[in-house]
């Protein structure tokens, strides 16, 4: 009999899914919300069905990202660094270094074989985070997802001062108004957050290859800022969203079988998706 | 972690740091005198020998800074802010005086707005120099008995040599006391958890020396009849910072899954780790104890040899507790704006690591509104510890 792993990622901004065995069976992403107590259950009854599987065949669930505690049904929490370094350790081997660029915060991993050894947080503020992005699209009336290939197109690329998020957009709809071209405000912010990013991660001593996960790794435009500052290419993984669902259905995976392996028992909640929607 | 129980030594610091300067209060309507102080920096052997008592103030990290920010700018570190909003919002109001020494310029610069906001009958500055060399050793003496001279003109009579060797006598006894409650955190499972140990001491901050001693030994009575074995085996940590003064925080580390074993605090390990020698001038033995014993980042320590020594001089102290308590890691906990250890961090990391022992860096607002995203910091740095 097969047995299967669920790992359950509950970020400040979107909830991610994944079922697995030897590899992927199922993913699912969609938008954290207020309420991520009853969507954390319709994410998995969803990843569930795509995989054809009832929630009594998945052997551990492992819950992490800020919402990791109010996964009624997780048989364990583990946090999002271990699980973002178990994720790139699996998907890219060769990467010593993680950045992560989640909606509500950003964080530097360095790795030694395939494990968290060090790492740096910065939620004190947006700057550097995806929301940064968010409140200056919305400033310069840009949808999010078109802001990477926005930028590539800049001719004069323009320095964004402000770190301080309100600060920013009121900085980017001034120029706007001075007439500068939108690329290039665009490519400024990018270079802007890449520039504090560079040196949060700095402090840990960035080794090669670096691997760049979470929604930030799917705008181009920013990638390509973060390269320059590095001097190098980067990783990103097919889907730099599910790295930590993903480290997570694997840690549960290293979890079962240790266990096993001791021949001690393992400790699991009981499986009853449903009754957890009772918790709002 | 140690079952709870509820004995007068704990019971009694239960109190104490649940309704902070309920005793002052008690001793200030039977007619003593109660002196405020900041800071481990001000000679409690000196306030103790002239007949007063020695009354650590303290923030509250559950209380919003409100009042306190139309006198001090935001620049002063949020733990003297939190004291002196305190202060004001009448915790403190049984203060007879107040002693604030020159530590770090958060507290010594607003010397003034404490005299003159709290305008209490006695207010005095020890202009403590940050040297440790002989001729800093030799300003600072004449600095304390300035201090002596000024306490003495206030309580309208002399301080003897006698009754400060008597009270040095006390406050080593205490500090005695403290490093036998230490060496219970030894065990595996320690015999008393970080959070209690953080409660007895800031507890003891706010009662007379002689009433510590008895609290502190009866904590230790208490807790020798703990026992029990667990069988799994949490990382051992040591906390590394400037004044914590609530439980909050270790007790989140606690909650993590791990045990508190060691500190490099105040109160803590900085504050009672070191005696004042007995000396013909006892005002030497003194002097020599704040000055060059009390190893705190407020101090400058001048560079001998190479950066190896140079630190080992600086950081030594550190290195043997780690080893003695046998600590898997070590949270390194400052305060936005805390200028002495803020400089510090970088050497104080590299220090700690050199000897492989990993290192969490956390800067905090000493508000308990930042706990959750500390939560996460401690649960990796945990998690990284026990995949090693």
């Amino acid at each position: 009999m097969s047995e299967y792993f669920a790992g359950i990622d509950i970020g400040s901004t979107m909830t991610k899914v994944v079922i697995m065995n030897q590899a992927m069976l199922a993913s699912v992403i969609g938008p954290t919300g207020p309420e991520h107590r009853k969507l954390a259950n319709r994410v998995m009854e969803e990843a569930l069905a795509r995989a054809s599987l009832s929630f009594d065949d998945i052997t551990y669930v492992v819950a992490t990202g800020y919402g990791r505690i109010n996964v009624p049904f997780a048989d364990k929490q583990i946090t999002e660094i271990s699980c973002h370094a178990r994720g790139v350790g699996y998907l890219l081997p060769e990467a010593r270094t993680v950045i992560d660029i989640g909606g509500q915060d950003c964080k530097g991993i360095k790795l030694k074989d395939g494990r968290a050894v060090d790492f740096v947080m910065n939620d004190k503020c947006a700057a550097g985070t995806g929301r940064f992005l968010e409140v200056t699209a919305e400033g310069l009336g840009v949808k999010l997802d078109d802001m990477g290939r926005l930028s590539l197109t800049a001719k004069n690329v323009v320095g964004i001062s402000s770190t301080c998020t309100v600060f920013a957009e009121r900085e980017v709809v001034a120029k706007l108004s001075d007439g500068v071209p939108l690329p290039d405000i665009i490519a400024g912010l990018h270079e802007a957050i890449a520039a504090r990013i560079y040196g949060m991660v700095g402090r840990l001593k960035i080794e090669r290859e670096v691997a760049l996960t979470g929604g930030g790794a799917k705008n181009i435009g920013l990638v390509k800022a973060l390269e320059a500052k590095l001097g190098y290419s980067v990783l990103v993984p097919p889907e730099p969203l599910l790295t930590g669902a993903i480290g997570a259905a694997l840690l549960g995976r290293d979890i079962v079988k240790k266990t096993a392996e001791n021949k001690i028992p393992l400790l699991r909640s009981e499986r009853r998706l449903q009754e957890a929607t009772l918790f709002t | 972690m140690p079952g709870e129980s509820a004995g007068e030594g704990l019971a009694a610091a239960d109190r104490y740091y649940r309704d902070y300067g309920c005793r002052a209060r008690e001793l200030k309507r039977q007619g003593k005198k109660i002196f405020g102080y900041l800071c481990a920096f001000v000679p409690l052997e000196v306030l103790t020998a002239a007949g007063f008592i020695p009354f650590r103030i303290k923030g509250d990290v559950n209380e919003p800074i409100t009042k306190a920010d139309t006198e001090m700018e935001t620049i002063v570190c949020p733990l003297v802010r939190s004291c002196f909003d305190m202060s004001l919002k009448g915790n403190y109001e049984f203060l007879d005086g107040i002693v604030i020494p020159h530590a770090c310029d958060s507290i010594c610069r607003t010397y003034d707005i404490w005299k003159y906001t709290l305008n209490l009958p006695y207010s005095h500055l020890i202009n403590m120099p940050h040297g440790t060399d002989d001729s800093s050793l030799n300003f600072y003496k004449a600095v304390l008995n300035t201090f002596r001279t000024s306490l003495s003109r206030f309580a309208g009579r002399e301080i003897s040599d006698q009754e400060l060797t008597q009270a040095i006598g006390l406050h080593n006894q205490n500090r005695a006391k403290v490093r036998e409650l230490y060496e219970l955190r030894k065990a595996s499972p320690p015999l008393i958890s970080g959070a209690e140990i953080a409660k007895v001491l800031v507890a003891a901050m706010g009662i007379p020396i002689e009433e510590s001693i008895e609290m502190i030994s009866g904590v230790i009575d208490e807790v020798k009849q703990r026992g029990g074995v667990l069988a799994s085996k949490p990382a051992r940590i040591m906390v590394v910072g400037a004044q914590v003064d609530n439980v909050a925080f270790i007790q989140l580390i606690e909650d993590s899954g791990a045990w508190v074993v060691a500190d490099d605090l105040c109160p803590g390990a900085r504050e009672f780790f070191s005696y004042v020698d007995a000396t013909d001038d006892p005002m030497d033995g003194i002097a020599e104890r704040y000055l060059r014993k009390i190893k705190c980042g407020r101090t400058y320590r001048e560079m001998k040899g190479n950066y190896q020594e140079y630190l080992e001089d600086r950081f030594g102290h550190m290195g043997q507790m780690i080893e003695d308590f046998d600590v898997d890691g070590v949270v390194l906990y400052i305060y936005k704006y805390c200028d002495p250890y803020g400089f510090e961090v970088p050497q104080i990391k590299s220090y700690i690591e050199s000897r492989d022992t990993p290192v969490l860096y956390l800067e905090d607002e000493y508000s308990m509104s930042t706990i959750g995203r500390l939560r996460t910091r401690i649960q990796a740095f945990l998690e990284l510890i026990g995949s090693k």
